[in-house]
């Protein structure tokens, strides 16, 4: 993720496309090296992104109506409010072109339930912008993804709304506002399994666009095609999810989950390729990304298998955005000539 | 020697200028564990102001016969002592109360603001003056804490004092707000929003 | 030096001794007041009880387990009523439970302390999930469905978004039951 300019089309530098970089101030940009120059810019980063999305956003619609638009409408409208109201306060330039208020709304949508109310997505936009992003200076100052922020307070607020699920319209012979189980939820309070196939198109309750491991699939891989997400990250994060699961799997397989199920099922490829990669909020040496998507799938594993709840992907990933200044700092490249110590 | 003017100073320093919360940070624990409710914050307000006056009077009072070596062992022994009587007292006159805040109620003891008055104001002022600063401060303490417990109680439970007035058809109350996480937000944005308030002032 | 301390801990614990004399009698009264509510509420009927304590020995070592005998007007024992207490989803719950005469059936449960999350694991405490355990059958276990009414009547519907809460409860009743209904055998 780029840093805004003073001008909102001012070119800003930037290092080799695919690194993850992490500005720490305006129009500087810090990774590990080396670096190059390009006319990459933060602009053109978004609205990739925002392409990318499409595919979810779409199968959402397609898998639960209106309700999908509406959610999605507010989230969105509500994100951008925020931030131009915020950076009036702070007397900033407004920024909302950059599309970064665009992904958050759009990325906390997808993670709610179909059958959540107007008012609580409200809130949770405003948080996500205001407590997540805002407060701590804006685009680029941020600790936590701030759609995950938002999507972890209304989880706090509202335990009942939030874990209240709809089959999808496309599921025969389902009515709407029929109250559902998730495939994590059934696999945890049931023991029942979901066919793989169901999860990889999307067919089951769940957020309205997380169900879709292809849609989410199609537009993580466009992503890279572009370069702007690193391999490491979503690859570490289902890798290190698919281990983990699997090891549980094949101590006992009746009692849990294969590790296909874990990256099928849920926030997991969402998270893998729209939040573990959000330039801001990840590590940017290799080594520190290696130990932030890897911690982070462990933390997932443990959270779905032992936890309270069915689903660890918003937990895990928080968790490890909160150690990446850390992981930054620990796995910084030795200056040539340095090394030999 | 100290006159009006200077004692009510001593008082009113506590309520805002050296708020002990939000000024000064202290009592951080129970500020933000029982505040869940705008009468728990009351109610441990008051027992705090208690302990807090009573202590400062009784070291003020001894403060010249108290060897300089043993003396926070002594002032502990003091507060100790109040607090439990509270704490009893709670128990006989207010048992609802006293089992909402639990543990917090002894735990008065370890509350930096009392031992700080006694170390930094009661020992060294006489006791009308100690009486004064004590006040002030125990007053200041109930009163951020009835404001944060009244915030989280509006928005977490749709109600002030115990009286709903809000019910769950217009209002979904945020669970949050009642739960740990909510004293944090509050009282994070309570002293961000009160530095940014008196920095503008300052500079204009 | 140390006479100082020593002198105002000799006065302080003094002062509180006192006190403590002055108001343990009101302590002890608003506990058994809250011990009386709790049990008349479990055990319709009854207007008065008797306290039977029994120390059992369990893995964890001697456990002092008392039951409480509800008696009505005339002296006749209407059900008994027992503490159960098992870990939930945030801490401790501890409740009071009623059983029949019989021992077949509970007379009704009353949560006495629980710190679940409130609006959903707290619905635990209110009387609709209360209510489904008057009358509940005991054996062979309690057990309870999900987002279905039960259909046994050895079953209680758990609350919708607070499984671990009423699972909890469930636990807890099942394991005390099984200690309570030796304890009576052993009596008779």
């Amino acid at each position: 993720m780029e840093e805004k300019g003073k001008k909102d089309n001012q070119p800003l530098k930037k290092d080799a496309p695919r690194a993850g970089d992490k500005p720490t101030a305006p129009e500087i940009v810090v990774s590990s090296s080396p670096h190059i120059l390009t006319d990459e810019n933060i602009h053109r980063i978004m609205h990739s992104v925002i392409v990318a999305l499409t595919p979810a956003v779409l199968t959402s619609v397609y898998f639960f109506g209106l309700r999908a638009v509406v959610l999605l409408c507010v989230c969105v409208g509500t994100s951008l409010i925020t931030e131009y109201v915020f950076q009036r306060i702070r007397g900033m330039p407004t920024t909302l072109s950059d599309g970064s208020a665009i992904i958050t709304g759009m990325l906390l949508a997808l993670t709610l339930p179909p059958a959540f109310p107007i008012f609580g997505a409200i809130l949770g936009s405003v948080f996500a912008i205001a407590i997540g992003k805002q407060i701590f200076g804006g685009l680029g100052y941020n600790i936590f993804n701030p759609a995950l922020l938002g999507r972890a307070f209304l989880q706090a607020t509202y335990p009942v709304l939030i874990t209240t699920w709809t089959e999808p319209l496309t599921k025969a012979g389902s009515v709407d506002a029929v109250s559902a189980a998730t495939p994590l939820a059934l696999m945890k309070f049931e023991g029942r399994m979901v066919a793989h196939l169901d999860l990889f198109f999307g067919n089951v309750a769940g957020s309205l666009g997380e169900t879709s491991a292809i849609a989410i699939l199609i537009g993580g891989l466009y992503l890279k095609y572009r370069g702007y997400i690193n391999w490491r990250l979503p690859l570490g994060y289902l890798g290190s999810m698919a281990f983990f699961g699997g090891i549980f799997w094949l101590m006992d397989p009746a009692s849990y989950p294969d590790p296909l199920f874990h990256i099928l099922a849920g926030g997991a490829m969402l998270g893998a390729w729209f939040m573990v990669t959000d330039m801001v909020t990840s590590p940017v040496t290799p080594t520190g990304q290696w130990i932030f998507t890897i911690g982070a799938g462990f933390l997932a594993v443990i959270i779905r298998l032992f936890g309270g709840l069915p689903e660890g992907v918003m937990y895990s990933i928080l968790l490890m955005n909160a150690t990446v200044p850390l992981l930054n700092r620990l796995t910084r490249p030795k200056i040539f000539g340095e090394g030999g110590r | 020697m100290a006159g009006s003017g200077t004692i009510l100073k001593e008082f009113k320093k506590g309520l805002w200028a050296e708020n002990p919360v939000i000024k000064m940070l202290l009592g951080m624990c129970p500020a933000l564990a029982v505040t869940n409710s705008a009468t728990n914050g009351f109610a441990m307000g008051m027992a705090t102001t208690f302990v807090v006056i009573s202590s400062s009077t009784m070291v003020s009072l001894i403060r010249r016969i108290v060897p300089r070596q043993v003396r926070i062992p002594t002032y502990i022994v003091i507060i100790a002592g109040f607090v439990t009587l509270a704490d009893l007292f709670l128990k006989a006159q207010f048992p609802v109360i006293s089992k909402a805040l639990g543990p917090y109620v002894p735990l008065i003891v370890v509350n930096c603001l009392i031992m700080g008055r006694a170390e930094f104001f009661a020992s060294r002022h006489p006791l009308f003056p100690a009486i004064m600063d004590a006040l002030g401060m125990g007053l200041g303490f109930t009163g951020v804490l009835v404001v944060l417990g009244g915030i989280r109680e509006i928005l977490g439970s749709g109600s002030i004092f115990g009286v709903v007035f809000m019910t769950e058809e217009v209002f979904t109350p945020w669970v949050v707000m009642i739960l740990p996480a909510g004293a944090f937000l509050t009282l994070g944005l309570l002293i961000g929003i009160i530095n940014y308030a008196s920095q503008r002032r300052e500079s204009t | 030096m140390l006479s100082v301390l020593s002198l105002t801990a000799v006065v302080v614990g003094g002062i509180l001794a006192g006190f403590y004399q002055l108001v343990y009698p009101k302590i002890e009264a608003n506990r058994l007041a809250e011990e009386r509510r709790a049990i008349f509420s479990v055990l319709q009927g009854a207007t008065d009880y008797e306290t039977m304590v029994k120390t059992i020995d369990t893995e964890k070592g001697e456990e002092e387990i008392k039951i409480f005998k509800g008696l009505d007007g005339e002296g006749r024992v209407v059900g008994y009523a027992f503490i159960a207490e098992g870990p939930g989803f945030a801490a401790v719950i501890k409740m009071m439970v009623g059983l029949n005469i019989n021992r077949e059936t509970l007379t009704g449960l009353r949560v006495i302390e629980q710190i679940e999350t409130p609006g959903l694991g707290s619905k635990i405490a209110e009387e609709k999930f209360e209510g489904q355990f008057r009358g509940l059958a005991i054996k062979p276990r309690i057990e309870y469905v999900k987002n279905k009414k039960p259909e046994k009547k050895n079953q209680i519907q758990a609350i919708t978004g607070a499984t671990i809460s009423s699972r909890a409860v469930v636990d807890a009743i099942n394991n005390r039951i099984k200690i309570v209904l030796k304890i009576l055998e052993d009596m008779e």
